[in-house]
């Protein structure tokens, strides 16, 4: 993203930057704090968690060994695959879709764009019994398959949409240029088009596995054996009748958390190194 | 069943079958061998009592020691126990009984919903004669629809009066309140000597209809009045509001208490920042776990002129569905789990009370649970036998908290909806 | 041979698109579908149906005291939270868009309320409002702002007009990651070489960027802005985390009234799930009118 905005000149004042990047640090720190929080509560031991402390007296990080030792990494792992699966079967549809839909008029593409459009306007949340039935009819009920259908399926809209702009957005008398250079109608969308649509991509990647990680509601209603069980849903258990285990339930969620950022992280990283090598300019 | 007409209108068709069907008709059947002497697998759902799927006491262990047990003596019979936590059973019950699939047995909070629809097994059909009459008569009447038993107490709960004993030496208090005045004064010393909470009052949407009964049990009031009729918004229960109501506009209670969880001000009084809380003996490990821990005593809840002699009573339900019709191999396992050491096993581990009479009795010698048992036998219900009953009380959920600011109207409200509904 | 060949042109499409549409009948449509016929329907507690019931359910709905209310709530909470994101936004995309050390990880930063679950980052909001231990009230009673913890002053989320404005910050607080990453990638796609351009012309900075950066990022800034309007339309864990609603109704939008109403009958639930439906299309009607959508996007 070097060339990506008014590049700040030597001359620009010293004290631009540091304003900059100050600020910039501070609302970092302000997105990070509850998950600061999250982790310090995690670690509070149990009868101090009602004390009005800044830092806890003492840490205890045994809930965040018991959680590897109280079998939530199996959940961990069944999360893990709801997300990669879905996301993958996000990508596999709708690339061909987004792409085919911006480069040619077919009879119903409008009809097509407007089911996209209404599709992203639902949310599991709203029709849990319908899903079950369904899926219950397929006999895919508490199996990694409905999970990553549904949260594929839910998805997908916004996948399409949001690669839709992307593909519209490059002139297509750059594809035209390359295929009159001799390459051959796939050679160019993997060539051309596909890398100036990365963001797109990756913003769709991303968001379908960030939803998908963290999808609860359907997956609260879809599986019931605690080991099919993706790790949302293992942690609700931590909300008892009487009682709730905030140290359990805090630790999990920061375990949780972590994979996502670090995915983030790399693919980022990736991202900006496509961008600078790119063919934008 | 399974066409694609089916799915798309066919929920009716399939419940209904389901429902109707009740004995006899052996849909499930073939999922299940026989009943000519081969292994019968009865499924069970049960809540978890335990405070979380890893615990010591967590659901999941207690029941495989029950089943376990059982199965060595009864190898004809399997049966596979799947525990589920409360906020997620009913709705995962209901799903199941949405798609036909109900479990055989089925132990949670609430059986009444399913006598409508037809789904279960009369007691008479699963559970021996003398285990019946075991059961405490006032809970087990609670388990009739119409006169015909449906479900069956599993265990109980009933309320008192936790307090803080270090916190009310400090303010000055010598016994806990009997009285509602007695309550205001005490509340009122112990906002004088710094406790932020004197009274914990969670009004909120977990436990409202629970801390709101006990107040009209106060004034001699109720959700009903004494024939039947809902009485929501009785100058009884109008007159605890109002009370209520003084002491949240002058500070003594948990602040904004329409919107406070049980689970939370418990917390804090295990924590030591709430004088006073009506709990369970269920609240008892919480508080032990606090800093509170042999600070505080049990007494009996206070009314508007004396201490109640009733109290609310909780309970919980065990029931079998009618669906794959096993009603002898149910009958054992009920049987075998009501005259063995379980219910002891429930009330050692979980702190809750027995239901069967012979229960209280090996308990009698329990000082902690000496208050609650003491009201067992005398006490008051939800009108939880009335259909309308899970509807108003998930109204009463959501607003009764509301009548900390206007008694008349939100009760008024609430009788509306309850006799509307 | 023209005529098969043409054929086979006509199903080319389907090629490309048509596992899009199955999935999308099969996942989203099916249970739609369900939904809205639910909603004719009279259905017990555990789902039994009873048989038709005409409009019965949405009479029943309409008739509830609370209806009204709700509704504007909803409205002002989608158009708070969807206002407030993009203003945010568009600002935060500008400032991590610029180079300094440590731009990176400020980023990863940045994401961090987008990676954790939405349930997760309410129930953490909530226990750092809590009266008497949370980590905002403290520091409001070191700033000075609060005489002591424990209290009515201490508790946002109890009275709903302080709880509103919190429930909307948090809602903002997840909204903004995913909207600020769409916008930076949308200014990554805008050439350099136009604002040299404009530069040598001596535009101001400001100038440039309303007549040539947020012009660029409209499409992108269009789409982030619609998924966010439909996504805090049906934004369920937040308020149900933080409030349920509560006090009484007065913290509910409609999908939080839809969950209540579940446990207490669910076809007047599915009447309020479709009423819920007809007002986001009519929102996302008005929202495309006023951005112009199909010129832009699609």
């Amino acid at each position: 993203m070097a060339h990506s905005s008014p590049a700040p000149s030597r001359a620009l004042p010293r004290l631009k930057s540091v304003v900059i990047a100050g600020s910039a640090y501070v609302i970092a720190l302000i997105f990070l704090f509850p998950y600061v929080i999250m982790l310090l509560t995690a670690v509070r031991p149990q009868d101090t968690l009602r004390e009005a402390t800044y830092l806890p007296s003492a840490f205890e990080w045994s809930s965040l060994v018991e959680f590897w030792s109280g079998g939530l990494a199996g959940n961990l792992v069944v999360t893990l695959q709801v997300a990669a699966g879905s996301t993958l079967l996000v990508l596999l549809v709708a690339l061909p879709a987004a792409y085919y839909t911006s480069r040619h008029n077919f009879r119903f593409r409008t009809g097509f764009l407007f089911l996209v459009l209404i599709t992203q306007m639902f949310q599991p949340t709203a029709m849990l019994v319908g899903i079950y039935r369904e899926f219950f009819q397929f006999g895919l009920v508490d199996t990694v398959w409905a999970l990553i259908l549904v949260n594929g399926g839910f998805n997908l809209a916004f996948a399409v949409w949001i690669l839709n702009a992307y593909f519209s957005s490059i002139p297509r008398e750059l594809e035209e240029a390359a295929f009159i250079d001799g390459n051959g109608r796939f050679g160019t969308l993997f060539r051309i088009t596909l890398p100036l649509a990365m963001p797109g991509v990756v913003t769709a990647l991303i968001f379908t596995f960030i939803a998908a990680w963290n999808e609860f509601a359907v997956a609260l209603m879809l599986t019931t054996t605690p080991a099919n069980q993706p790790l949302t849903v293992a942690l609700n258990s931590y909300i008892g009748q009487y009682q709730v285990d905030w140290q359990g339930l805090f630790a999990g969620s920061v375990i949780a958390t972590i994979p996502v950022i670090i995915l983030f992280a790399l693919i980022e990283r990736k991202v900006v190194n496509g961008l600078t090598a790119g063919s934008i300019k | 069943m399974r066409t694609r007409i089916a799915g798309a209108l066919g929920l009716a068709a399939v419940l209904a079958l389901a429902g109707c069907g009740s004995s006899g008709t052996g849909e499930g059947g073939g999922q299940n061998a026989s009943s000519g002497g081969g292994a019968v697998t009865l499924k069970m759902v049960a809540a978890d009592y335990g405070s979380d799927p890893n615990a010591e006491n967590a659901g999941a262990k207690f029941w495989k020691g029950i089943v376990d047990e059982f199965q060595a003596a009864n190898p004809n019979i399997k049966i596979d126990v799947q525990v589920i936590n409360w906020n997620d059973i009913d709705k995962q019950v209901a799903t199941m009984v949405q798609n036909g699939q109900p479990p055989d047995i089925l132990q949670t909070g609430g059986y009444s919903g399913f006598v409508q629809d037809g789904l279960l097994h009369k007691v008479d059909e699963i559970l021996s004669p003398n285990v019946q009459q075991d059961l405490l008569t006032k809970f087990a009447d609670f388990g009739k629809v119409d006169g015909v038993a449906y479900g069956i107490p599993f265990v109980s709960s009933a309320r008192g009066l936790f307090y803080n004993k270090e916190l009310f030496d400090k303010a000055g208090i010598a016994e806990p309140p009997k009285t509602w005045d007695e309550l205001k004064a005490a509340a009122e010393k112990l906002k004088k000597s710094g406790v932020s909470q004197p009274f914990g009052l969670p009004l909120g949407q977990e436990e409202a209809q629970g801390e709101s009964f006990l107040w009209f049990l106060g004034a001699g009031g109720g959700y009903k009045d004494a024939s039947g009729k809902w009485a929501i918004n009785s100058p009884q229960n109008i007159e605890a509001f109002t009370f209520m109501k003084g002491l949240v506009d002058a500070g003594l209670t948990t602040p904004n208490p329409g919107t406070k969880d049980r689970k939370t001000v418990w917390e804090d009084f295990a924590a030591g920042k709430v004088g006073m809380v009506n709990g369970g003996p269920m609240s008892i490990p919480i508080f032990d776990e606090g800093s509170v821990k042999d600070k505080y005593g049990v007494a009996p809840i206070a009314g508007k002129t004396g201490a109640l002699d009733t109290t609310l009573g909780v309970m919980d339900w065990i029931m079998a569905f009618n669906k794959n019709n096993h009603p002898a191999e149910i009958k054992k396992f009920f049987d075998f789990f009501y005259t063995g050491n379980a219910v002891q096993k429930i009330v050692d581990n979980y702190k809750l009370l027995p239901v069967t009479k012979g229960g209280i009795e090996k308990l009698s010698g329990d000082e902690k649970l000496k208050p609650f048992l003491d009201g067992l036998p005398n006490a008051s219900f939800y009108p939880f036998t009335d259909p309308k009953w899970p509807a108003v009380q998930d109204t009463i959920k959501q607003t009764i908290g509301g009548a900390v600011e206007d008694p008349a109207k939100v009760l008024g409200e609430l009788q509306k909806t309850a006799e509307t509904g | 041979m023209r005529h098969r060949s043409r054929g086979l042109r006509a199903l080319e499409p389907l090629a490309w698109v048509g596992p899009a549409i199955v999935l999308i009948a099969l996942v989203v449509l099916w249970p739609v579908v369900e939904m809205i016929r639910s909603s004719f329907l009279k259905i017990s507690k555990f789902g039994v149906v009873q048989g038709g019931n005409g409009t019965a359910n949405y009479d029943r709905l309409f008739a509830e005291p609370d209806f009204a209310s709700i509704m504007g709530r909803t409205l002002i909470w989608v158009v708070a939270v969807v206002g407030l994101t993009v203003i945010i936004s568009l600002a935060l995309a500008q400032l991590f868009n610029q180079r300094f050390p440590g731009r990176k990880i400020a980023r990863w930063a940045l994401i961090a309320p987008w990676a954790a679950s939405v349930l997760m980052t309410a129930i953490i909001f909530r226990w750092m409002l809590d009266p008497e231990v949370g980590v905002i009230n403290m520091i409001r009673r070191d700033l000075g702002f609060l005489d002591a913890l424990g209290g009515a002053s201490a508790d946002p989320l109890g009275q709903s007009a302080t709880a509103m404005p919190w429930l909307i910050f948090v809602a903002v607080f997840v909204s903004v990651p995913f909207t600020t990453y769409a916008l930076i990638a949308g200014l990554s796609t805008i050439p350099g070489d136009i604002y040299e351009a404009a530069r040598m012309d001596g535009a101001s900075k400001m100038r440039i960027y309303w007549a040539i950066t947020f012009p660029l990022l409209r499409p992108a800034l269009t789409v982030a802005a619609l998924i966010n309007v439909m996504n805090v339309f049906n934004n369920f864990p937040i308020i149900w985390a933080m409030t349920r609603g509560q006090p009484g109704y007065s913290t509910s939008t409609s999908t939080i009234f839809m969950y209540i109403l579940k446990n207490r009958d669910i076809g007047e639930s599915a009447a309020m799930s479709v009423v819920n439906f007809g007002m986001v299309i009519i929102l996302t009607v008005v929202f495309l009118k006023v951005t112009r959508w199909r010129s832009e996007v699609a």
